[in-house]
């Protein structure tokens, strides 16, 4: 039995978005619990970020896998980098690799505040920073995202 | 497993595949590169390149604390070159495992030695050599890459120090 490409195509962008889903709303929650004003223990805070980064590089692999799929749907017809189209999927692309080579430095930094003795204040305010970064970008690349299944300059 | 090698695993494999498809798509080779490609395929490479890549970083971890100690992230980058060179080898067996299969099912029996497997010993060694020469390329400078970024991280030539 054969697998209808349609349904495999669909399969591939419901997963594209799944992920997307996971890693921006993720990086939302770490954010929006991190800005309460000493709602919650430093600690907690933490916690919550270690739990989202193993999902985030999860989910940035399947990003990236499910993205290069959602392209290969076009295959000869997908149009090429010199029109509006191909050039907000260069920034698109060049927004995901800028945002997964920053997203490194953030793992890096929560996990040596988790190896810290006590994590204060100022930890959470520097997570705080990073999230509203990394969710800023998202956002972005979000937007560029529903320009590029939607625009009309197609 | 480990959060650090993990998020290395997977940024390595997502980096090199996006700067690939950055690179090609600005080339506007991108569409024809993909459509001959199967989807199934295409999606079995990748996880094959995440697994391998996994497998090597955390090989190149083993015994090494990149968040506390200075003297084991100097350490890193010589591993980065070997491991990365057993990445590059790995993929491509995986490859060529899945080439040699395919085509000795589409080759009539009696043409399988002559037309696929001879050529294949012929080819193998000459493309592992290659492999481990581009893995080992992209691993050093995936090693500096690193290195960059545990340095944006706060993760310093010194011995980091607990926040507190």
């Amino acid at each position: 039995m054969e697998l209808d490409p349609n349904v495999l195509h669909v399969a591939i962008r419901w997963l594209h978005v799944a992920a997307m889903a996971t890693a921006f709303g993720g990086a939302m929650t770490v954010l929006a619990l991190a800005a309460r004003p000493g709602a919650d223990s430093a600690s907690a805070v933490v916690s919550v970020a270690i739990r989202y980064e193993w999902m985030f590089w999860a989910a940035a692999g399947v990003l990236a896998m499910t993205g290069i799929g959602n392209l290969a749907a076009f295959g000869a017809a997908l149009l090429g980098p010199s029109t509006d189209w191909g050039a907000t999927l260069l920034l698109k692309l060049g927004s995901v690799l800028a945002l997964v080579v920053l997203s490194l430095p953030r793992t890096l930094a929560v996990a040596r505040v988790r190896a810290s003795t006590t994590p204060d204040s100022d930890s959470v305010t520097r997570l705080r920073n990073l999230y509203g970064a990394s969710t800023g970008a998202f956002a972005l690349i979000l937007a560029l995202a529903i320009w590029l299944a939607h625009g009309i300059a197609r | 497993m480990k959060l650090v090698t993990w998020s290395l695993a997977t940024f390595h494999a997502t980096t090199f595949v996006l700067a690939i498809v950055l690179f090609a798509y600005s080339r506007n080779a991108l569409g024809a590169g993909l459509s001959g490609l199967n989807t199934f395929v295409g999606l079995g490479l990748f996880v094959a390149l995440w697994a391998t890549t996994y497998v090597t970083t955390s090989r190149a971890l083993r015994g090494l604390d990149l968040i506390s100690s200075a003297r084991d992230r100097g350490a890193y980058p010589r591993r980065t070159l070997r491991w990365g060179a057993a990445n590059g080898m790995s993929f491509l067996a995986i490859l060529g495992a899945v080439a040699l299969v395919a085509a000795i099912a589409n080759t009539r029996p009696g043409q399988v030695t002559s037309g696929i497997l001879v050529p294949f010993l012929f080819i193998a060694p000459i493309a592992l050599v290659a492999s481990a020469a581009v893995g080992g390329a992209v691993g050093a400078l995936f090693g500096i890459i690193d290195l960059a970024l545990f340095a944006v991280a706060g993760l310093t030539g010194e011995e980091a120090k607990p926040i507190d």
